[in-house]
């Protein structure tokens, strides 16, 4: 274990330095940079324009900006975003609670939903259940979430001032608020963007328990389980279950990555607090040391997904092992 | 249920023991939170919302419009400027003199006002202010105002509260531009001097840190979220009864991304103002009538901003290896941009794009600024017929249905705007129409605005382009537009010396409009200039919005103008 740990861990540095080093490229590669954004402002002349690009640096090479970037990567210095003249760890730490509390709190709302519908409506496929459950599952998936969030700000309006707030990721006096009335401000403000992100996850992980159960119980083994007389409780609960979960490991590795920018149009129309619409915007704008620190994150985050998925498969699932992880 | 829980949560025994439960009914319909956003009257907090973050709580450094909307109740200046007569009045100086031969003005600082943390404000905080602007070190958008002919202005302070300042030839627009946030310098100079200021009061800056003179402190930022303000019980100005001003206890502005959700929260109650779009303001007319939001709804004038096309005739794209491309040549013909000034169809533009809510725009100046807007100007008036008949006598004639030059090369050519803006391509795909149905071919892309930009400012690889300035009430503000030597002259940057007569003639105007002193006598010529570009067609006008502006009935001495909030101070919620 210990030599496929440090070998998945050596193999992430070329990784990173390529992910970030082709996204480095595509922001240098797109015509203009952040100071075009102050070009059209008759207040700002040329020469200041001159002086903020000797100040931010975006005048040197891109291989010399890149590899003063990487140096700073390496003292933990991510470098400061040019809109917003701060730090861009400071940036992203104001903002990675809330985004981390938001996808956890979808995740396992679409998780706790998903696999219990799943496997019902595989138990009875073609039933009438099975029916009308799939169809809300591709309504689900079809929908898009900007839509079903403004269709839940409609919502939140029509119930009334008292009841769900329509947006924000918490109220404005919550600094005094005592800690049981921020705890239910907080789930209050998150109902409605845990309901919005997670039904789209929901209906595609339903979806795919289905489909993974409806393939293994017909597989031979489980015909052996019945074979052997075991109660049909014990056939799918313990070898059907257990077998069909496999994909939803590696899918929970995956989804780290997701935990930023997933969200951007979502945060907009809520006024959530995320790294999505952070990240979104600093594309536009074209602000590339907080595209690039939020890139090394996200990159970071899905390679440390994987890694943990790839460990908690060998411990679920005994045809796996480090050894034949390690050959891949 | 909700609200009996309400009253145990409040009890502090019983508040242990009920935890559970409260969570779960949070989960299961959300508890009953004591909301302020309920009772802003009471509380007096006026809930407003900003499109985006603040980039800079540092008021010299601000290049957005959020910072400095939010900064400028934080920060006080010399000089204000009246939003409804559009002149200068007193701010921290409370009176100015110019001398006989206009080259030395002295401002006379109120002696009563004092910084957040007791300090007096002195004329020392107005020098330092106007070193760091001057400051090459510290690039900031203030200083290219505080140039004239490029150099800097003398100052100094023969005592305290005097500051004089010394210009090297008579200049207008100073009374305009010398409208600059003063900074402490017994907080900042420090940092300065150890040359750090362009790092100093970024937005993670404790916002209690913030020093400023204004009507109101900053005392809580969460990004994303909102900035809250508290109000300055130190604040110099009083009213007529001699109360303290502002009469609000504090503001809060939401910052809401999306336009559509802000609309929604203003309807809510969470906002208190609201600035809606010519398609919200039928609906808010509308609700208003039938009573289902108390609210005020009036039209505060005319967009100072508008969207205008504008033509490349810069030879340095065309003219290549000693070949001209015949574009050049239509793009300063005056006969054709005539004929392109009557197929803008305003009308259409203003029914189909602003839902009626607009008026054709004549000339680059919005005729709310009343000193200095050109009412003279003829529009082109909307005139297909017309139109044919300018291109057929200059020699476009129709061939096989497609318009072509004296020279027999088919008119088309590339039309943009910057992406994100659903007018624009609205008005595009209006002018188009009708460039069509005249036989010229137009292939309209939008492009991200960063593309653009690059585009007109260095590449100059485009041939007609719809886009908006943002208006100022001093013309000289724009002089980077008007001026041959401009970045911003779109239709030719940069020059080093003018092209033609008629570009020569604006940058004479210029000057002389800047030396003249007496608003009333500088106006004339601005309004030279505004002629000329019309008549020049370097610019062709689409329409001007109609401002609204939407507020809740319990808001008293709410009085918004396109130029900014006539007196401020005074607004408060009705008991």
């Amino acid at each position: 274990m210990a030599r496929f740990l440090i070998r998945r861990l050596l193999n992430m540095i070329p990784l990173i330095i390529g992910i970030t080093f082709i996204s480095f490229l595509a922001m240098s590669l797109v015509p203009g940079d952040y100071l075009s954004n102050l070009k059209m402002n008759p207040r700002i002349s040329p020469e200041i324009i001159h002086q903020l690009q000797a100040q931010f640096g975006l005048d040197k090479p891109l291989l010399v900006r890149y590899v003063k970037w990487l140096w700073g990567v390496i003292h933990l210095d991510f470098g400061y975003s040019l809109q917003y003249r701060v730090s861009v760890t400071s940036l992203i730490a104001a903002r990675a609670f809330n985004t981390v509390i938001l996808a956890v709190a979808s995740m396992v709302f679409a998780w706790i939903l998903a696999i219990p519908i799943g496997i019902v409506v595989a138990l009875r496929q073609n039933s009438i259940w099975d029916r009308i459950l799939s169809f809300l599952a591709f309504l689900g998936m079809s929908v898009p979430n900007f839509f079903l969030a403004f269709l839940m700000v409609y919502f939140a309006m029509w119930m009334g001032k008292d009841w769900l707030p329509p947006g924000g990721t918490f109220s404005v006096d919550y600094n005094s608020l005592t800690l049981m009335n921020r705890i239910a401000d907080r789930i209050n403000h998150l109902i409605l963007p845990v309901f919005v992100l997670g039904v789209a996850g929901m209906a595609g992980l339903m979806r795919l328990m289905r489909s993974q159960i409806l393939e293994i119980k017909n597989s031979e083994f489980v015909r052996t389980a019945r074979a052997k007389g075991l109660p049909e409780r014990v056939v799918i609960y313990k070898h059907v279950l257990r077998n069909a979960l496999n994909p939803f490991i590696t899918m929970a590795g995956y989804s780290l990555g997701d935990l930023l920018g997933g969200a951007a149009l979502v945060e907009a129309v809520m006024n959530l607090q995320g790294l999505g619409l952070l990240l979104l915007n600093a594309v536009r704008s074209l602000d590339i040391y907080l595209v690039m620190g939020s890139v090394l994150i996200g990159t970071m985050l899905l390679l440390v997904g994987n890694l943990l998925a790839d460990i908690a498969l060998v411990a679920v699932d005994p045809r796996v092992d480090f050894s034949s992880m390690a050959s891949q | 249920m909700a609200r009996r829980l309400k009253d145990t949560c409040a009890h502090p025994a019983g508040r242990g023991a009920v935890g559970l439960l409260c969570l779960i009914a949070a989960l299961a319909a959300g508890c009953e939170v004591r909301r302020p956003t309920n009772n802003h009257a009471d509380q007096q907090i006026l809930y407003t919302a900003v499109g985006a973050d603040p980039q800079t709580f540092n008021p010299i450094l601000v290049t957005d419009a959020v910072s400095g909307e939010l900064l400028g109740d934080v920060f006080e200046s010399l000089i204000r400027v009246n939003p409804v007569t559009t002149l200068p009045e007193p701010g921290l100086a409370q009176s100015w003199d110019i001398s006989p031969d206009q080259k030395t003005i002295t401002f006379h600082l109120r002696h009563d006002v004092r910084w957040f943390d007791g300090h007096p404000l002195t004329a020392r905080d107005v020098l330092f202010t106007l070193k760091v602007i001057y400051d090459p070190k510290v690039p900031n958008s203030i200083r290219p105002g505080l140039l004239v002919d490029g150099k800097p202005l003398a100052a100094e302070a023969p005592d305290d509260y005097t500051v004089v300042v010394h210009l090297p030839k008579p200049f207008a627009p100073l009374l305009y531009s010398i409208g600059i946030p003063v900074i402490p310098a017994h907080i900042l100079e420090p940092v300065w001097k150890a040359g750090n200021f362009n790092r100093v009061w970024g937005i993670n800056t404790p916002p209690q840190k913030i020093i400023g003179d204004g009507p109101y402190k900053l005392t809580r930022y969460v990004q994303n979220q909102f900035i809250r303000m508290d109000r300055n019980d130190d604040y110099w100005m009083t009213d007529e009864h001699g109360a303290r001003l502002p009469r609000l206890h504090g503001r809060v502005v939401q910052v809401i991304p999306d336009a559509n959700a802000t609309y929604l929260r203003y309807q809510y109650g969470q906002l208190d103002v609201y600035a809606p779009r010519a398609e919200e303001v039928l609906d808010i007319r509308q609700k208003i009538g039938t009573g289902r939001l108390h609210a005020r709804l009036r039209q505060i004038g005319i967009d100072t901003g508008e969207l205008f096309f504008c033509f490349n005739r810069n030879p340095r794209h065309y003219v290549k290896n000693g070949v001209t491309d015949p574009k050049l040549t239509w793009f300063t013909d005056r006969n054709f941009l005539r004929a392109i000034a009557h197929l803008v169809d305003k009308q259409a533009i203003i029914n189909l794009v602003y839902h009626g809510l607009a008026v054709p725009a004549v000339s680059d100046i919005s005729p709310e600024n009343k000193l200095f807007y050109n009412p003279n100007l003829r529009d082109f008036d909307y005139n297909p017929g017309l139109a044919s008949e300018i291109f057929e006598t200059a020699g476009y004639h129709m061939v096989n249905g497609r318009r072509t030059d004296p020279q027999g090369h088919p008119i088309e050519f590339n039309l943009t705007a910057p992406t994100g803006r659903p007018e624009a391509d609205q008005i595009c795909a209006i002018l188009k129409q009708d460039l069509e149905n005249q036989g010229i071919k137009v292939d309209y892309q939008p492009l991200e605005f960063t593309t653009l930009v690059e585009k007109i400012d260095s590449s100059f690889d485009w041939d007609c382009v719809l886009l908006g300035l943002t208006g100022t009430i001093d013309p000289n503000d724009g002089s980077n537009f008007y001026r041959s030597s401009g970045n911003l002259h779109l239709w030719n940057p940069n020059q080093p010396r003018p092209a033609t007569p008629w570009e020569a003639e604006i940058d004479r105007l210029m000057d002389a409009g800047a030396s003249e002193m007496d608003p009333q006598k500088r106006a004339p010529y601005y309004w030279q200039i505004q002629q000329i570009l019309h008549d020049q067609l370097a610019i062709i006008e689409t329409v001007r919005r109609k401002d609204y502006v939407s507020w809740t009935d319990s808001l008293e001495n709410y009085q918004p103008t396109v130029w900014g909030l006539y007196k401020p101070e005074w607004i408060q919620f009705k008991l």
